[in-house]
C-alpha cells in the first residue's frame, strides 16, 4: 500500500464513489475531499472512482492516491464502466476500512455478491434514488444488501433516515454527522457579516448544472425583474440553460460564469446579496454550498424539500424556503429579500453564527473520525470466519444437497421396476426409430447417418424440457423442506438440473450405440461440442432458476410455459436439421434455440459454427445469469409464496 | 458460541388470495389501473428477544399468535420485513412432522437423505445408532415408511434429527406427538442435547411441557410478546439463562 510505510501505521480507508476531482466539483467531492483531509493523521486514505479521461489510471489529489477505471460515459446517472466491480474487489483487501458514499449502485454489485465481507463497511447515505425512480425495485434490494452488511450508516441529518424507508431499516446503525465546513476561510476583512452591497442586485447560485438543481426555475424567476443572477458551475444542463437564458431575454442580467476555484468562489460568496439554492428534488439531500454562503454571511433562499435542506438554513432565521419548482414565488422572495437591507443584514449574521456554532468542521471531523474507529475497532471484535463459514461453503453444501436429492429420485426410480429410468430410454429409442423412418420418407437425404445426430439432439431437447417443466412445480412440491428444514429454494431448481441430467444420461445409452453402430468413430467432434454443450446446459439451468421462480409466484405461467416449450419443440431444429428446410428463414435465424442446439451439434458432425451462433447464445446466456441474480435475490421470499 | 438475537423484528405476511398468484390478473390490473395494493397481515411485531447458549425458550399462545412464524423466521425461512436479526451457530429446524420424508422409500434410506440435508455424511455405524434409539426392531430398517404407525414414523424421525447436536434446535409442536414412554427418552435426548452448549426453542400448548422443559417461557399474542416468566425450577437446571428480555 501507497502508505504502508509510514509508522505509526495508520489504518487506511477506501473512499469507494462514482468520480471524482479533478473530473466534477460539488458538494459530495467536498464532503469526501475534507474527510480525507481532516482524517488524515488518523487514517490514510484512498480514493477509488470512474474517470472518462483515462491518460492515467492514478493520479494524487491533494495527497490522497486516486485509483480511476476508465468509463464510457454516463448511462442513467450512472458511468458506465463494466471494470469498476472488478477492480473495487481487488482493491478491497488492501484496506482497513471501506467507505462507500452511496448512492453507487456498481459497488454495491460487489457487496451484494458477498464480497469485501471481511473488511469493515461504513456507508455514508448522500442521497436515496430520486432521479431514476422507476428502477428503484432493481436497485433497492442491492442497495438493502449492502446496508446489512455496513457497520454503520452516516447520514447528514436526522431527516433522511425518517424520510427514506430503506433507512428506516436500518436506524440502529444510522449515525447523524451534521457536514461541517471551514468557516475561517470565510474571515476575510473586506467582507464582514454587516457588510452589504448598497446596489443590492447580485444574487448567487452554485452547483452542478444538472436538472435536480433547478436553475431552470431561477433564471425564470429572474424573468421581469430587476436583479442580477451569476450561476457558478459546470454539466451537461448548460446548453439548455443558455438557450433558456437567450430565449427569455436575461443575456444582459444573469450569467453562467462555469467552474471557479475554491478562492474565486469565495469572493463572490462575499460579494453576493443574496444566496439561492433553486433544487427542486430530494436528492439535493443537504445543500453544502448553503452552509457555505451561511459562513460568508449571506442570506440564503432555499427550497421546501423533505429532507435536510430547510433545516440547515431554517427559514425566517438564515433564510427563506419557497415551494420547489415555484418560479413566482423564488421571484417574489428575491425582491422582497433585496428590498431589505436590514432583514438581509440580520438574516446573514444569524447564519454566520448557525455556521459557525452548528456546523464546524472540527464537529464534523470528530464525528466522522469516532464512527469509522468504531467501524475499525468493531471488525477486530467480530470473529470473522465465523461469518465467512457461512458464506461460500454454504453454496457448496447447496449443491450437496441438490445432488443427494436427485440421485435419491433417480435411485427411486429403480425401486419397483428393474429397468428404471431405462424405461424412458426405450421409448426414445422407439421415438426415434419412427421418427428416423418418417424423415427418411420426406426427405432423400440418407437418414442412416443422420440417426444418431436426431437421437443426441431428443435426449437434449427432453433434458431442457424437463428441467424447464420440472422446475415450474419444484418449489411447490417441496414446500414442507423450505418452510419446516429452511432449505434455500435454489436447492431444488438445482436439483432439477440435476436429476434430468441424470435421465439424460440413461438416455445418452441409444445416440452412443447409435453411433457406434452407423458411423465413423470419430472422437475429435465430441470433444470440440463440449464448450458448446456446456453453455446449452448453463442456460438450461438459468432458464429452470427464472421461469421456475416466476411461475412458483403467478400459478398461470406454468400452462403457457407448457405450450410454449411445445411450440418451441415443433419451430427448432430438433428433429429435422437445418439443411432438411430454408436456410435463411427468419423464424430460425430468430429462434434462440436453433442457435443453442447449433453451438454443439455443428461441432458434433465436424462442421462449424457460425459467429453469429455463437454471439446468440453468449448473449442469451449474459441476459439468463442476469435475470437469474435478480430472481435470486426475490427467491428469498419464496416461503410465501407455496 | 451460539447465540440468538432479534431487535424489534417484525414480519409483514403477505396474503395472496387467487387473484394474486395470476399474472395475467396483475398485468390486467396495471392496464386499467386497478387500485389493489397487496394485502399483508403483520405476523410478527416488534419483537426483540436475546439468548445465549444454554437457553431453552418456550413460546406458547393461542393459534395463529406467530408462534411457528417466529421459529420459521429464526430459521430464515422468512425474510424479516424490518429489525435486526443476527443468528449466530448452526441451526436446526425440526419445524414440519414429515419434511423431507418419502413414504415409499425404505427406513434406512430415508434416514441416510435426511442426514445428507442436514449436511452429514449417513455411515453404517451412524445409521445403526440411530435405530438403536428408536427402539423398533432391526428388520424394520427395510420396511418402506408407509407402513410405519405414526408413533413409530415419529421415533425414526426425532431419532433421526436429534442424532448430531445443533447449536440451535427449533421445534414446534413436537414431543406431544410421541408415546408417553418414549417422550421420558425424548425428554432425556433433549437434556443431553441443551447440555451440550445449544440453544433450543419450543412453540407449544402444551403448558406442563414447556415448563418442564424451559427455563422461560414467552407468551405470543398477535405476533407482540405478551408476557415473558422465567420458571423456577427446584432442582437445579444444567443450564442457565443469560438474558431474556422482552
Amino acid at each position: 500500500m501507497h502508505h504502508a510505510s509510514q509508522s505509526p501505521r495508520r489504518p487506511s480507508v477506501l473512499h469507494i464513489f462514482k468520480i471524482y476531482y479533478p473530473d466534477l466539483f460539488g458538494g459530495t467531492l467536498t464532503v469526501i475531499r475534507d474527510i480525507c483531509a481532516g482524517l488524515k493523521d488518523a487514517f490514510a486514505p484512498a480514493v477509488l472512482v470512474c474517470s472518462q479521461s483515462a491518460e492515467q489510471r492514478e493520479i494524487v489529489v491533494n495527497d490522497v492516491p486516486v485509483a480511476r477505471v476508465h468509463s464510457f460515459g454516463d448511462v442513467l446517472s450512472l458511468p458506465a464502466a463494466p471494470t469498476y466491480p472488478w477492480r473495487l474487489w481487488q482493491k478491497i483487501a488492501d484496506h482497513d476500512l471501506l467507505a462507500l458514499h452511496a448512492p453507487f449502485p456498481l459497488a454495491d454489485i460487489v457487496f451484494a455478491l458477498g464480497l469485501g465481507r471481511r473488511r469493515p463497511l461504513v456507508v455514508h447515505w448522500h442521497a436515496d434514488i430520486v432521479t431514476h425512480a422507476g428502477l428503484r425495485w432493481l436497485i433497492q434490494p442491492l442497495m438493502r444488501r449492502t446496508l446489512r452488511q455496513a457497520k454503520a450508516i452516516i447520514v447528514s441529518d436526522r431527516v433522511l433516515v425518517d424520510k427514506a424507508p430503506l433507512l428506516r431499516e436500518f436506524e440502529d446503525k444510522c449515525h447523524v454527522v451534521p457536514f461541517g465546513i471551514d468557516t475561517d476561510v470565510y474571515d476575510w476583512p473586506k467582507i464582514e457579516p454587516h457588510h452589504v452591497n448598497g446596489r443590492g442586485r447580485l444574487v448567487l447560485a452554485c452547483g452542478r448544472l444538472v436538472p435536480y438543481k433547478g436553475f431552470d426555475v431561477l433564471i425564470r424567476a429572474a424573468a421581469n425583474r430587476e436583479f442580477e443572477v451569476w450561476i457558478i458551475g459546470e454539466g451537461v444542463e448548460r446548453v439548455r440553460l443558455e438557450q433558456l437564458i437567450s430565449a427569455l431575454g436575461l443575456g444582459e442580467r444573469v450569467r453562467l460564469l462555469g467552474s471557479v476555484n475554491d478562492r474565486e468562489r469565495i469572493k463572490l460568496m462575499g460579494l453576493a446579496d443574496v444566496f439561492v439554492m433553486p433544487s427542486v428534488t430530494n436528492a439535493e439531500t443537504f445543500g453544502l454550498v448553503q452552509l457555505e454562503a451561511m459562513a460568508a454571511g449571506r442570506p440564503v433562499i432555499n427550497t421546501a424539500l423533505d429532507t435536510a435542506v430547510p433545516r440547515v438554513a431554517r427559514h425566517g432565521m438564515e433564510a427563506i424556503t419557497v415551494p420547489p419548482g415555484d418560479a413566482e414565488a423564488l421571484g417574489e422572495a428575491i425582491e422582497g429579500l433585496i428590498s431589505d437591507p436590514e432583514r438581509r443584514r440580520r438574516m446573514g449574521l444569524s447564519g454566520r453564527s448557525r455556521a459557525v456554532s452548528r456546523y464546524s468542521a472540527a464537529a464534523f471531523k470528530d464525528g466522522m473520525e469516532s464512527v469509522y474507529r468504531a467501524a475499525v475497532a468493531a471488525a477486530c471484535d467480530d470473529p470473522a470466519p465465523a461469518v465467512d463459514r457461512r458464506g461460500e461453503p454454504r453454496w457448496f453444501d447447496s449443491i450437496r444437497i441438490a445432488a443427494a436429492l436427485a440421485w435419491s429420485d433417480m435411485r427411486h426410480r429403480y425401486v419397483r421396476s428393474l429397468l428404471g429410468p431405462f424405461w424412458m430410454s426405450l421409448q426414445m429409442a422407439i421415438v426415434v426409430a419412427v421418427l428416423g423412418s418418417v424423415i427418411g420418407q420426406m426427405s432423400n437425404a440418407d437418414m442412416l447417418a443422420h440417426l444418431p445426430i436426431l437421437a443426441v439432439s431428443m435426449t437434449a431437447w427432453n433434458f431442457l424440457n424437463g428441467v424447464v417443466l420440472d422446475a415450474t412445480t419444484a418449489l411447490q412440491n417441496s414446500a414442507s423442506l423450505i418452510r419446516d428444514r429452511a432449505l434455500p429454494p435454489v436447492i431444488f431448481l438445482l436439483q432439477c438440473t440435476f436429476r434430468q441430467g441424470l435421465f439424460a444420461l440413461h438416455n445418452a445409452c441409444v445416440p452412443l450405440a447409435l453411433w457406434l453402430l452407423l458411423t465413423p468413430h470419430d472422437l475429435s467432434g465430441a470433444l470440440a461440442a463440449l464448450p458448446g454443450l456446456s453453455l446449452f446446459v448453463i442456460c438450461t439451468f438459468g432458464l429452470s432458476i427464472v421461469l421456475g421462480a416466476l411461475a412458483t409466484r403467478y400459478r398461470d405461467l406454468k400452462p403457457i410455459i407448457e405450450s410454449t416449450l411445445m411450440l418451441a419443440f415443433l419451430a427448432s431444429p430438433v428433429i429435422w436439421s437445418a439443411d432438411m428446410v430454408n436456410h435463411r428463414s427468419t423464424v430460425m435465424r430468430l429462434n434462440p434455440l436453433t442457435h443453442l442446439f447449433a453451438v454443439w451439434r455443428e461441432p458434433l458432425t465436424g462442421g462449424h459454427v457460425d459467429a453469429t451462433s455463437i454471439l446468440y447464445v453468449l448473449v442469451a446466456v449474459a441476459l439468463l445469469l442476469c435475470a437469474s441474480v435478480v430472481t435470486l435475490v426475490h427467491l428469498r421470499k419464496a416461503a410465501f409464496w407455496i | 458460541m451460539a447465540s440468538i438475537s432479534l431487535r424489534n423484528v417484525c414480519l409483514d405476511y403477505p396474503l395472496y388470495g387467487a387473484y394474486d398468484f395470476s399474472l395475467k390478473r396483475r398485468l390486467i390490473g396495471h392496464l386499467i389501473r386497478e387500485k389493489g395494493g397487496m394485502r399483508v397481515i403483520r405476523a410478527i411485531d416488534n419483537v426483540t428477544i436475546t439468548a445465549e447458549a444454554g437457553a431453552r425458550i418456550g413460546l406458547a399462545g393461542p393459534n395463529g399468535s406467530g408462534k411457528s412464524t417466529l421459529l420459521r423466521l429464526i430459521a430464515g425461512v422468512y425474510p424479516p420485513s424490518s429489525g435486526h436479526l443476527s443468528i449466530r451457530g448452526n441451526v436446526v429446524p425440526l419445524l414440519g412432522l414429515n419434511a423431507g420424508v418419502n413414504l415409499d422409500f425404505v427406513a434406512e434410506d430415508n434416514i441416510a437423505l435426511l442426514l445428507r440435508i442436514s449436511g452429514r455424511k449417513p455411515t453404517r455405524a451412524v445409521i445403526d445408532e440411530i435405530w438403536a434409539f428408536t427402539e423398533l426392531e432391526a428388520r424394520m430398517q427395510r420396511l418402506p415408511l408407509r407402513m410405519f404407525s405414526s408413533g413409530m414414523l415419529m421415533r425414526v424421525l426425532f431419532a433421526t434429527a436429534t442424532a448430531f447436536p445443533a447449536d440451535i434446535l427449533l421445534l414446534d409442536e413436537w414431543l406431544s406427538v410421541v408415546d408417553e414412554r418414549f417422550a421420558e427418552k425424548a425428554e432425556r435426548r433433549l437434556q443431553n442435547l441443551v447440555s451440550q452448549a445449544a440453544i433450543v426453542i419450543i412453540a407449544s400448548h402444551d403448558q406442563p411441557l414447556l415448563r418442564r422443559t424451559c427455563t422461560s417461557i414467552i407468551n405470543l399474542d398477535h405476533g407482540r410478546i405478551a408476557s415473558t416468566v422465567t420458571v423456577e425450577q427446584p432442582s437445579a437446571p444444567p443450564f442457565e439463562v443469560r438474558e431474556i428480555s422482552a
